[in-house]
């Protein structure tokens, strides 16, 4: 039986097509009637669909009759198809002995698809190349083979051909896995190792794991040992992926399926451990697990301060179901009560924000995004600061360090002059040019995390757009001028207001925190200096002018109604204001304010 | 001065909605009258109330001050002025009488009205100006011109009658030399008392729909402030927020509204205030919509508006009125802001000049 098994996923770049040539293959092998057949049946979260892109598949097993007559199990277990999960792409690769590489007729090789790509051959997958949507006019199927052999450095030459549109070429990619991808090697009599792929939180069965079986096999009753946390559980059930969760004996030796163990959290059930036979432990846990950390930080503040309960609810919720997920308390002079939640990514913060929004329903608030420094004091000691007050006075730094990335942009040539300024306006370093095919283009910089994580990819699109791909991995942390830019608001220090940011951009950026500040603090009974200042000097002063008239005359004695609702309204709106010093500054500023560099066009 | 509302009289206001044309800017409630049938059934309106008035039928009411607004009161003929006068001097009695203004049009204002009124015991007229520029009225969308107005101010003063001139400032295209002329005009026509207004959009008003207030409001300080500036020069003192007047031309019913005195409201969409409760008139005159304020809105809302007086807060009437504590409250409030917004000693608190160009600010320090 395990001869007859393959495992396989599927490596294409967002848009090339992955989710349509994943119902194509449940639909060929029967595994779902056309009938049932909701389009993409696999995406499982709402906000995928709606977007259009998956993050991540459910896993299914297939039943399928070769044409050699013999009856295989194909497991398809998906990696997601973004950067931010780039540990967890490595895992769902771990479970597999084989890829199907899609890309796309028209568009060609990705840079995500690259990164991806090499890592399953770093893993020793066996790699099927797919050229995908060959129906569209626009389809230039040599151009994208030759494209795979110059990019990727893959022989193309045999890449099957399909549509996933209309079904071309589908029996021929189920007959390539079958022929191709080498069969699970594993000792059914060895000690269990089982990789946990990947896990969900289910709010009856507790965690419920995705394994691969290595060795060994694994049944109901069991006890198991979950070998990173050293925690042991005896399992209540035993499945694969029919899809849907569906209730077998056992798993064996290269077996793709799910246990449950009424675990509680997903934190102890960590994608990349090992499990293992509580009672015959393995010697070892199977390599690769890495403890996630997290890279992009940012603020969640309810939106009305009141539902800050509800919002730490939806948190604690979601984490049962996003283990990358961290969170810690925190609280903002301007927004109050709220959440500092660090994530492996961008995109991962938008999931994450969407899903409290859609799945619980929790209006907030959500500050720019930052990244950790590492500060070095002159005492020698090393510190990490997340926010600019973490930051020691300017005599006691020795040496500020900030995340560094490796960038890599494909892109059509004429846009290459675009995107160079923009990488270098971001503080870029310039590493590489390639020319793919006379007309694209794969640049390779060193920039700051910092600042890639503002805007970069809005620029980028717009720059290019939307022709250009990116993909970046993290190069470690870099000493670079960074200074912490305070704002003074009336000579006070505002650290609402506060950033951190390299010092040649110090006064650019200063000048338009002020200026901003400057629209969004109303006037008030006396002129009132907003200053941008490193340590203690001063590099940008403008004057909120003081309030000169603020009175409508007009009111008969009908009026007076009207009149009180009036200054009801604006007595409403002092309420909501914060003091700083002597000065009212309203919400909406500072939520304004900390919107302006994260806000999405 | 001595305060002029005795609180046993009761003040008179009568709404007249009717206008030849709407003004661009205004949001009162008029209509366009079809002709004499629209004033009858107007009549029948008040009458209809006055019948139903319980407080009426006891006794006739002594009133003190008789305002009839608009909507342009001047529109309306003189058998409709008759029998009007008539109406309500059977109910009312205005032995006591001693201030009776109605607004008027430069255009609809003729010498027979104003004899008419003049024989009727009208004692001032409240001339609706608002500029003496051709080309700011014509924005406006007023139906007159400067040369009319003036006209119509020398009717006024021929008869003997006291003048009210209204002003409008903060004009798109108006200009400090302009608005310096629109007052000057009206003080050497023989103004007694001067209202400005600024510009107010409405989002309803057909201006309002082009414009937008908040490009209008920060041109009102220059205007405000000349106004404050240049009218005492001529013997105007501002005792109110909006209005100016000589020694001894106050319009008494107006001060009526922000000591909370008294006040029978006629007519669709007036306002009265009676014992505490400000009630508004529709146009069904059965539905009739009262306001009814806690005891400390109440006491609140009368700071605010005293102050909008130079007479400001009187501590002792105050504190009979709401007590001490509530007082306190309020100038705890207000002891904050700078000697030059706001005067206080033992016996008031009033607004400074200064003061009365933020007093939006402070108001809503108080509410």
């Amino acid at each position: 039986m395990q001869k007859n098994i393959r495992n396989f996923c599927i490596i294409a770049h967002i848009d090339h097509g992955k989710s349509t040539l994943a119902d194509r293959l449940l639909e060929n092998t029967g595994t779902i009637n056309k009938r049932d057949m909701k389009n993409q049946i696999l995406d499982s979260l709402t906000l995928e669909r709606e977007r259009g892109i998956t993050i991540k598949l459910v896993p299914v097993r297939m039943n399928y009759k070769a044409q050699n007559g013999q009856e295989y199990i194909l497991n398809l277990i998906d990696t997601p198809g973004h950067v931010d999960f780039a540990y967890e792409v490595s895992r769902s690769l771990a479970a597999c002995e084989g890829a199907l590489l899609v890309v796309d007729a028209s568009q060609g090789v990705e840079a995500q698809t690259v990164a991806n790509a090499y890592q399953a051959i770093e893993q020793g997958l066996e790699i099927l190349p797919v050229i995908n949507k060959i129906d569209l006019p626009s389809a230039r199927p040599d151009n994208a083979k030759q494209e795979i052999k110059d990019v990727v450095g893959l022989d193309a030459d045999n890449a099957i051909l399909t549509s996933a549109k209309d079904g071309r070429g589908v029996n021929e990619i189920l007959e390539s896995i079958v022929k191709n991808i080498p069969a699970p090697e594993g000792d059914i009599n060895a000690p269990l190792q089982a990789l946990i792929f990947d896990s969900v939180y289910d709010n009856y069965r507790g965690v419920i794991c995705y394994i691969r079986v290595i060795n060994g096999s694994v049944k109901a009753g069991q006890n198991i040992l979950f070998m990173q946390n050293n925690i042991i559980y005896p399992v209540d059930e035993v499945g694969v992926f029919k899809p849907g969760f569906t209730p077998v004996d056992s798993l064996g030796p290269g077996e793709v399926g799910y246990i449950t163990a009424s675990i509680k959290t997903l934190a102890e059930a960590q994608v990349g451990d090992t499990i293992t036979d509580a009672n015959n432990p393995a010697q070892n846990a199977l390599p690769g697990y890495k403890k996630i950390k997290s890279v992009v930080f940012c603020g969640f503040y309810p939106v009305e301060r009141d539902n800050y309960p509800q919002l730490r609810d939806a948190l604690e919720k979601l984490c049962l179901n996003d283990s990358a997920i961290t969170y810690e308390p925190e609280t903002s002079e301007a927004l109050g009560f709220g959440f500092r939640c660090g994530f492996l990514g961008l995109l991962h913060m938008d999931v994450v924000r969407e899903r409290l929004r859609e799945e619980y329903n929790v209006e907030l608030v959500a500050t720019a995004p930052n990244v950790i420094y590492e500060v070095v004091k002159t005492s020698g000691e090393i510190i990490e600061a997340h926010r600019p007050g973490d930051f020691p006075d300017v005599g006691e730094i020795s040496e500020i360090r900030e995340p560094y990335i490796k960038l890599s942009v494909f892109m059509p040539s004429e846009f290459t002059g675009r995107v160079m300024q923009l990488v270098q306006d971001k503080r870029g370093t310039y590493k590489s040019m390639d020319y793919l095919t006379p007309e694209r283009v794969r640049l390779i910089y060193e920039m700051p995390l910092s600042e890639f994580i503002i805007d970069f990819h809005d620029k980028l699109k717009s720059q290019t757009r939307g022709y250009a791909s990116l993909d970046y991995e993290f190069i470690g942390l870099r000493a670079s001028e960074l200074v912490r830019v305070d704002i003074l608001v009336n000579g006070e220090a505002a650290d609402a207001f506060s950033f951190i940011c390299h010092k040649d951009q110090a006064y650019n950026r200063g000048h338009a925190a002020v200026t901003k500040l400057k629209e969004l603090i109303p006037s008030q009974l006396f002129e009132i200096p907003i200053q941008a200042s490193v340590g203690k000097r001063v590099i940008v002063r403008v004057n909120v002018k003081a309030l000169r008239k603020d009175v409508l005359a007009k009111c008969y004695g009908g009026d007076i109604t009207r009149k009180r609702k009036l200054l009801e309204k604006q007595k409403e709106g002092k309420k909501r204001m914060k003091q700083i010093g002597k000065v009212s500054i309203p919400q909406e500023a500072f939520l304004a304010f900390m919107q302006v560099d994260g806000e999405k066009k | 001065m001595a305060k002029k509302n005795n609180k046993n009289n009761f003040g008179l206001y009568i709404h007249v909605p009717f206008c030849e044309k709407k003004c661009l800017y205004c949001s009162f409630y008029s209509k366009k009258f079809s002709g004499e049938q629209d004033f009858i059934s107007w009549l029948e309106y008040i009458k209809f109330q006055l019948c139903n008035f319980e407080l009426i039928q006891r006794e006739k009411i002594f009133i003190d001050t008789v305002y009839i607004g608009g909507g342009t009161p001047s529109v309306l003929s003189l058998r409709i002025w008759r029998e009007l006068l008539n109406l309500i001097s059977e109910y009312f009695n205005f032995s006591e009488c001693r201030e009776f203004t109605i607004e008027a049009n430069p255009n609809t204002l003729t010498r027979d009205l104003i004899n008419f009124w003049k024989n009727n015991n009208v004692s001032r007229i409240s001339l609706g100006v608002q500029s003496l520029n051709d080309s700011e009225l014509k924005f406006l969308g007023r139906i007159h011109d400067a040369k009319q107005a003036l006209n119509a101010m020398e009717l006024i003063k021929n008869s003997g009658l006291n003048l009210n001139a209204d002003l409008i400032f903060s004009i798109p295209g108006q200009n400090l030399r302009s608005w310096h002329n629109s007052i000057n005009g009206v003080i050497n026509s023989g103004a007694d008392h001067i209202s400005t207004y600024q510009l107010t959009l409405d989002e309803n008003t057909p201006l309002g729909k082009i414009l937008n207030n908040r490009d209008l409001n920060e041109s009102g300080y220059y205007f405000y402030r000349y106004a404050q500036y240049f009218l005492p020069k001529k013997n105007f003192i501002q005792y109110e927020i909006s209005n100016f007047s000589r020694k001894n031309f106050e319009c008494v019913h107006n001060l009526k509204y922000w000591y909370l005195n008294n006040i029978i409201a006629l007519g669709p969409y007036s306002t009265g205030y009676l014992n505490g409760v400000r009630y508004k008139n529709f146009d069904n005159p059965e539905n009739i919509y009262y306001e009814y304020l806690t005891f400390e809105e109440r006491a609140k809302e009368y700071a605010i508006l005293n102050l909008r007086t130079k007479f400001g807060i009187n501590k002792l009437n105050f504190i009979n009125k709401f007590g001490e504590k509530i007082l306190h409250e309020i100038e705890n409030k207000l002891i904050n802001f700078p000697d030059d917004l706001i005067y206080i000693d033992e016996n008031k608190i009033i607004l400074t000049k200064r003061g009365m160009r933020l007093a939006n600010y402070i108001w809503s320090e108080i509410i």
